[in-house]
């Protein structure tokens, strides 16, 4: 942790400080977002925190705490006023053009609250559509599709469009699709914003599953407690600032 | 079959955009096809003119005078320096009045004194039957494009002018004048010419000696235009003209003409241009969040851009292929049609038909290129968020 987060929020102990290096650094994130001519807010103030590899942790915080910001920072989707966002031990929030899009392609994978499938396209397509980003042949991406969907259990959804999947199937598509560049973070924004209970916790156990046999770390953005209860960790936030990074007093 | 899926996605819109390219194309190719067989029609008269000089008796277009010529005068064009021959030829119309609508391939008759035999470089040959022979008379031969008017077959007679004629040989396609032109010996033509003319004139001059303009062949090495600035200073009554006199009227007028024809039709195909803009900036504001979903997962801004350009290009070319097809047939039907009075008017040549999609793709391509090009430009958060 930096030392401007440590004195502001005190408390943690530091992976960086005394571990292996952790595959997400985010130090000092601010972001400012302009509504209109006069009129702004601060998404970020100043953010910090750090995320193990392997770890599966939860950004938990009220509507406007920034949560959903610092997960675009951290994904590379949006570059922060000021701070530094480090992945795998690579400083990216300077990256620009196809060395960031190298790096979404390649090192994060991301799953949306809407499932944010395309509709034109079938489950296999849906997948294979990031690994062709990656640079992988439309026949290598294909079989890599299949591999994926079988681990998530939809081998007989694959051609199967995600308007004739349910809420759950599609989301598993999705959890396929993060993973099939093999990345080392896998970023979700409210995971299971849109699913019922039953499935919310089908959909986490599955993420848990895949932390522990591939190692992959997952950070959920969510507002649900059972999901954040299921992490390892979790990070609050409030008023575009972490108050606290859950290692315990 | 992404992108077409992607393109058909509302199918409506895809299919008038479509639809709007398909009119451009359409109108392209049938102009097009309009100028090409105008073109082909010049390109001829520029082969035939070009290395000789024709001589008439004053205003006339193309070899058809009004004013009669006698034979009589080739001795005085032969004395002229520079000249190697001189032949006599006769055209008139095949019918007797000129159709109301006409596209400079207007059916004739020909006939020549056989005096250029060796010396024309321009010469029609016989898809079917024979040619000609010197000095034969009630035969004839048919140009490609008179054969159904005619209902003309070797062996067979054809009414011409109320008269009957043998037919014994039908021309090789050349898509040009000759195509719709009857060639018979002078003796008949004469005959036919002297028909309609006046009384008073039919009394003071011989039929037999009649012609409506001479070929002019000039020695080698000789400037034809010079060799027809020449015949017009001896001989002032009679008008010679050069080949560059051909070209510069007939295919400065024909060039004007041919760059209107293809402007009218452009200006139909930017509007559908437009069209493609117009569903292509719909396409990239209804797909926002879809765009910032392939950004997240590794999309770069070039596969974005290429993406919509891909889509865009479809649009181009299905409206392209549309519009040749329906311009192939368009024209097929109107040209069978006019094939019963020996005019075809359309010639849809291979260069337009790929010129045409080719076109109508290239311009799919550059109206998708700045909605491509703000969809890849678009931040991937804010696309996130769109609704």
């Amino acid at each position: 942790m930096s030392d401007v987060a440590s004195a502001l929020y005190g408390g943690a102990p530091d992976p960086a400080d005394a571990g292996p290096t952790p595959v997400i650094r985010a130090v000092d994130l601010a972001k400012r977002y302009k509504l209109g001519k006069e009129n702004f807010v601060d998404a970020l103030r100043c953010a910090a925190f750090e995320v193990a590899e392997g770890e599966m942790v939860a950004i938990v915080g009220p509507s406007g705490s920034g949560k959903s910001t610092a997960m675009h920072l951290v994904g590379c989707l949006d570059s922060p006023d000021s701070g530094e966002v480090w992945l795998n031990g690579r400083r990216v929030d300077g990256l620009r053009g196809r060395a960031l899009t190298r790096v979404r392609a390649h090192e994060i994978g991301f799953i949306f609250q809407g499932f944010n499938l395309i509709p034109t396209m079938n489950a296999t397509e849906n997948v294979s559509q990031a690994a062709e980003y990656a640079g992988l042949s439309r026949g290598a991406a294909a079989a890599r599709a299949r591999e994926l969907l079988d681990l998530v259990g939809l081998a007989d959804r694959a051609k199967h469009l995600p308007s004739e999947l349910s809420g759950g199937q599609q989301q598993r598509v999705a959890i396929a699709r993060s993973l099939v560049n093999s990345p080392k973070i896998v970023l979700g924004d409210e995971p299971t914003g849109d699913l019922d209970t039953v499935t919310s916790d089908e959909i986490v156990r599955m993420m848990r599953k895949i932390n522990t046999d591939m190692r992959t770390t997952f950070v959920l953005v969510t507002h649900n407690p059972e999901v954040a209860a299921a992490c390892d960790r979790t990070i609050s936030m409030r008023d575009g600032a972490v108050i606290d990074q859950g290692y315990g007093a | 079959m992404r992108v077409i899926r992607n393109v058909f996605r509302r199918k409506l819109r895809a299919f008038l955009t479509i639809f709007g390219i398909t009119i451009g194309v359409l109108s392209l190719v049938v102009m097009g096809a309009m100028t090409e067989k105008l073109t082909l029609l010049v390109n001829g008269g520029v082969r035939y003119y070009g290395d000789k000089v024709t001589v008439t008796s004053g205003a006339s277009i193309g070899g058809l005078s009004t004013a009669p010529l006698t034979t009589n005068r080739i001795a005085d064009i032969e004395r002229v320096p520079g000249v190697a021959r001189a032949s006599a030829s006769l055209g008139m119309l095949l019918d007797k009045e000129l159709p109301t609508v006409s596209f400079g391939n207007i059916p004739t008759i020909g006939a020549s004194d056989g005096r250029d035999k060796g010396y024309e470089t321009f010469i029609v040959t016989m898809a079917q039957g024979r040619d000609l022979r010197l000095g034969e008379t009630g035969k004839v031969t048919v140009g490609s494009d008179l054969v159904k008017k005619l209902n003309a077959q070797v062996g067979g007679t054809v009414t011409i002018r109320d008269k009957k004629f043998q037919v014994v040989g039908i021309a090789e396609k050349t898509l040009t004048a000759p195509d719709q032109t009857v060639m018979m010996s002078l003796r008949d033509a004469q005959d036919l010419y002297a028909e309609d003319l006046p009384a008073a004139v039919k009394q003071s001059l011989d039929p037999h000696r009649l012609a409506t303009s001479f070929v002019v062949f000039v020695k080698p090495g000789k400037n034809p235009d010079v060799i027809a600035r020449l015949i017009n200073h001896e001989l002032p009554d009679l008008k010679a003209s050069g080949p560059t006199e051909f070209i510069t009227q007939i295919v400065a007028s024909l060039s004007t003409l041919n760059a209107i024809i293809i402007g009218i039709a452009m200006i139909s195909l930017m509007v559908g241009g437009l069209s493609v803009i117009n569903t292509m900036t719909m396409a990239v504001s209804e797909r926002t969040r879809e765009i910032g979903i392939r950004k997240a997962i590794g999309a770069s801004n070039g596969a974005i851009m290429r993406q919509f350009i891909a889509e865009a290009a479809i649009i181009g070319m299905t409206g392209g292929l549309t519009g040749l097809v329906l311009g192939w047939m368009f024209t097929s039907v109107v040209n069978a049609a006019m094939e019963v009075s020996g005019t075809p008017l359309f010639l849809v040549t291979a260069r337009l038909a790929v010129g045409s999609v080719l076109f109508a793709t290239v311009l799919g391509v550059f109206s998708g290129l700045y909605p491509a090009w703000h969809a890849a430009n678009l931040n991937p958060v804010e696309a996130l968020r769109h609704e």
